[in-house]
């Protein structure tokens, strides 16, 4: 039997498709899936889940207000905290530096991503603890100073670890910045910092909004950087969720927490699409 | 400027550089420096669970990167010959893989494999013609399906966006000139798109390879080498941990310097 | 059914029958799970891979490898050397931090484990779930009830069937830096005060239901295992009042006390003994107020992917020459008469490992309804995300 072109192209694109469609369903969609279910389950006398149908889980989100409280206050500040010190970095590899290094010193931004992110986050557990930083205090005249297991000690690895996503898309939207119009507002007797505020910075919004979002996006599931420089003590839902499955192992509850941070970054997405839209006048957010 | 760009890197690399010092330590702890010694490197290469660990990370890695590129790419040409509805649909899913985090991926693949296998391996058994039945289980399939499934987004997203920004003049010249479809796709396009994969697979490789939560949930009984230094974090690292990852670090960066060395050469020659 | 046949079932006729209506009744998801085509793809990758569930079916074959679940800084690194030098096992060694934990893996199903060490309040637990075989003495013939002391053991058996075989026992104290902190501790009352106030910033912890909350009923003046609600509000009111106060909470402090970032945390014998060696400052101390006294055992789990290695491994380790290099190497105390015999001075009058019988009597054994009661379990989850 002869196929059609038509067929046989459609038949073509389905198998282009059909692996990665596969793939998202049985690993993304029906997982999403399970969890909503379990979400409206009840937790089994000796933990885990037993079927049921009901909302209590999502009635005793607030159990876990203290979780989102902090996610959703320290994902932002970490965030800022980055764009603050990745700006003028991005600008100075962008603008600022001999082009002929520009290549290697970008590269060396992203070097870091090539150690393990477990390694790099001990190093600063050695380096806050005791007989790091602390200890060269000591010798000086400051004793006693505390800095590992505080929030401050997880704000600091969130920069530390989430950093060079801050400054790639910055780097990208200033190095695409047209030169003339600089050199033309230069001309037309604009000073240095008011050439910035009004032209530079408004067409690097796109790269600081693709920077902010992301970074926020990925502190809202984070969960090594408050274990691990946290003590247990700076609680993310991240920590929330494990602890719900591998401690008290309430998994309804944790489901039900799970389905929430979804539906949570979804909608920070969607507003920082909406705000790039508004302000940057653009509706992309390059999330790669 | 210079200076604060100075103090940056010296941040990003100072850790980074501690751990390279403590691998050399002589010491047995990775936090106080005694004297200079490689002795860490050879019990590294000869600690059979953490070399088990990075090899179970090297295969994850290497398995779900590829699978990841080839299915990406694959939908990434596919989604061109569809109409706007289908595309939006799995630009949908792409971005949801995305942005849903780690933890929720291995939290909710761990819950639907084993609803899965607890209705698979009894029907598996009842059915099977032999006298040992397999076994379903977690295991390297499990946080190569997850890590893949993220991954193969990834790729899917950054190969179409190379693809839009393709010219189409090329493609119907091509055409004209009576190429086949799959002579047009492997002369004109896929030149054009291989760095956008490359690319792809190099981050792949890169996320699975540095994956702790989601193997943390989804991996059966064999360790990465994440789940591995998690663990030594509990109990106290030692040095040898230091050695891997400096070992690991200098071979990534003889892995960039090629791949640049390739573009380069490829930028070159077009 | 042919018998060999059910052995190789992953679980008895019972528990399958039992999984079987459970799914029946949550039927929801399963209609869906079933529903899905692309699984007959994944069905064939899982089962492909090694490791993924293979299992040894004659007994005798050991198999190259197994995988045991047990606490960190547990074994003697030796001892499984010595056991892959002897029969050819590699052991893969995972480490946890509570039994909450343990469970929790174990009841989300497929683990991997051929072997591992359960504390004696979850035993009960562990076997009413199905989660755990009666074992089969006869292939573990080096351990011998008659030299076990049965203080210690008796929650190995349920319903008269044993199910677990004694590691060793221990207590459950704090261990205090005595160079930085000089009030002068001997209670549960005095830990948590001390932590408040001289230790401030400096004190840790456990990451673990049972003895940070069980710890914290004792300095009221309850009962460890105290399921009470108004008892354990009060215990939730001086944790929450505590925790600004803490250096962390975390089941792993050995490298923190090593490292002196905290100079105070609850503590196990075995650590105590450890630390208190390695750092003669580093004191350990059982409240005469209360605490615990426990006894972890060895166990198979029921889906086990390596029993004859499981056993082989048990039958290893209750050798007391064996027995004997673990009990130097992590300094818990043990039940077996013919371990003691073999221990050197220095050990058995060890006062951190073998405490004087009057300082063991204010402490209890945990109780099983604190593993799996759902109002402790969320007052821990509460005193954590505060």
């Amino acid at each position: 039997m002869e196929l059609t072109p038509k067929a046989k192209k459609t038949m073509v694109t389905a198998a282009l498709i059909g692996p990665a469609a596969i793939w998202l369903f049985v690993f993304m969609v029906l997982p999403f899936f399970a969890i909503l279910v379990f979400s409206v389950g009840e937790r089994a006398p000796a933990g885990g889940y037993q079927p049921a149908f009901t909302f209590d889980q999502f009635a005793n989100l607030g159990a876990r207000a203290a979780a989102f409280v902090n996610t959703l206050t320290l994902a932002p500040i970490g965030a800022i905290a980055c764009l603050l010190i990745a700006y003028p970095l991005a600008y100075y590899l962008a603008v600022k530096v001999d082009p002929r290094r520009r290549l290697l010193l970008v590269s060396l931004v992203v070097v870091p991503f090539w150690t393990s992110m477990l390694v790099r986050t001990y190093s600063w557990m050695y380096l806050l603890g005791a007989r790091g930083i602390p200890h060269v205090l000591e010798l000086i005249g400051i004793e006693n100073v505390r800095l590992i297991n505080t929030p401050g000690a997880v704000l600091l690895g969130i920069v530390y670890g989430y950093l060079p996503l801050m400054i790639l898309p910055i780097f990208v939207s200033l190095e695409k910045l047209d030169r003339r119009l600089l050199e033309a507002s230069a001309d037309l007797g604009a000073k240095p910092i008011s050439t910035f505020f009004n032209i530079t910075l408004p067409l690097s919004l796109p790269g600081v909004m693709t920077g902010v979002a992301l970074v926020t996006i990925l502190l809202l599931g984070e969960y090594l950087i408050p274990q691990l420089l946290g003590g247990g003590k700076v609680f993310f839902i991240g920590n929330a969720l494990v602890d719900l499955f591998l401690q008290s192992r309430n998994w309804p509850l944790g489901s039900a927490i799970a389905v929430t941070l979804v539906i949570v970054v979804v909608a920070v997405l969607l507003i920082s699409m909406r705000i790039a839209w508004r302000f940057a006048g653009t509706r992309q957010i390059d999330l790669v | 400027m210079r200076a604060f760009a100075t103090a940056v890197y010296l941040f990003l690399y100072a850790p980074i550089a501690l751990v390279v010092l403590f691998s050399f330590n002589s010491g047995r702890s990775a936090s106080e420096f005694v004297g200079f010694s490689t002795q860490w490197y050879g019990r590294a290469l000869s600690n059979t669970f953490l070399m088990e660990a990075l090899q179970t990370s090297l295969i994850v890695a290497f398995v779900s990167a590829t699978l990841a590129a080839v299915f990406g790419t694959m939908a990434a040409i596919g989604l061109e010959r569809v109409g706007g509805r289908t595309r939006a649909v799995f630009d949908g899913l792409f971005a949801a893989a995305i942005v849903v985090p780690g933890v929720v991926i291995g939290i909710s693949t761990l819950v639907a494999l084993v609803q899965v296998f607890s209705v698979l391996n009894p029907a598996l058994a009842a059915l099977w013609p032999g006298q040992a039945p397999p076994q379903l289980g977690l295991g390297y399939g499990s946080i190569i399906a997850a890590h893949g499934m993220f991954t193969m987004s990834l790729v899917a997203m950054i190969v179409k966006a190379r693809i839009a920004s393709l010219g189409r003049d090329i493609v119907e010249a091509s055409n004209d000139l009576y190429a086949t479809p799959l002579t047009t796709f492997r002369r004109i396009v896929l030149p054009q798109i291989r760095p956008s994969i490359l690319a792809g697979f190099l981050l792949a490789f890169t996320f699975s390879f540095d994956d702790f939560i989601i193997a943390f949930f989804v991996a059966g009984s064999n360790n990465t080498l994440p789940m591995y230094i998690f663990a030594s974090i509990r109990r106290g690292v030692t040095p040898e941990i230091n050695a891997v990852a400096t070992m690991v670090l200098a071979a990534s960066i003889v892995m960039i310097v090629i791949a640049r060395f390739l573009m380069r050469d490829k930028k070159t020659a077009d | 059914m042919t018998k060999p046949y059910r052995d190789n079932l992953p679980i008895s006729a019972d528990g399958f029958m039992d999984q079987f209506m459970r799914l029946k009744r949550g039927s929801v998801s399963r209609r869906h799970f079933l529903g899905v085509t692309g699984l007959g793809l994944a069905t064939a990758v899982f089962g492909r891979f090694p490791g993924a569930g293979q299992r040894a079916y004659a007994a005798g074959d050991l198999g190259t490898q197994m995988s045991i679940a047990t606490w960190p800084n547990y074994h003697d690194p030796a001892t499984f050397e010595n056991f892959k030098a002897a029969t050819g096992v590699a052991v893969e060694v995972n480490v946890f931090g509570s039994n909450e934990e343990m469970l929790a893996k174990m009841q989300a199903g497929a683990t991997g484990w051929s072997l591992f060490v359960p504390t004696n309040y979850t035993i009960s637990t562990y076997s009413q779930l199905g989660l755990i075989d009666e074992l089969d003495l006869s292939q573990v013939p080096n351990f011998d009830p008659a030299t076990q002391s049965a203080r210690f053991t008796s929650e190995g058996k349920v319903d008269g069937k044993t199910y677990a075989l004694p590691k060793n026992w221990g207590t459950t104290g704090f261990c205090v830096n005595t160079a930085k902190l000089k009030t002068p501790m001997q209670s549960w009352k005095d830990f948590f005060e001390v932590a408040q106030t001289e230790a401030d910033g400096r004190a840790m912890v456990h990451d673990y239901q049972l003895t940070t909350i069980g710890s914290a009923l004792v300095s009221l003046g309850f009962s460890f295992n105290s399921i009470k609600p108004e008892e354990l509000a009060k215990a939730e009111e001086l944790l929450i009042k505590v925790k600004p106060h803490l250096f962390a909470i975390n089941s792993d402090y050995q490298p923190s006390m090593r490292s002196t970032d905290a100079w105070l945390t609850m503590c196990w014998t075995n650590d105590g003994a450890q630390l208190n060696r390695d750092m003669p400052e580093l004191a350990y101390i059982l409240g005469k107020d209360g605490g615990e006294i426990w006894t972890d055992f060895y166990a198979i789990p029921k889906s086990a992917p390596n029993k004859p290695a499981g056993y082989a491994l048990l039958n290893y380790l209750m050798d007391p020459q064996n027995a004997v290099k673990e009990h130097i190497a992590n300094g818990a105390p043990t039940t077996d008469s013919r371990v003691i015999a073999l221990l050197p001075a220095e050990i058995t009058s060890n006062k951190i490992v073998y405490p004087d019988e009057a300082s063991l009597t204010p402490l209890e054994f945990g109780a099983a309804v604190t593993l799996t009661d759902p109002g402790r379990a969320e007052l821990m989850a509460r005193f954590k995300s505060a």
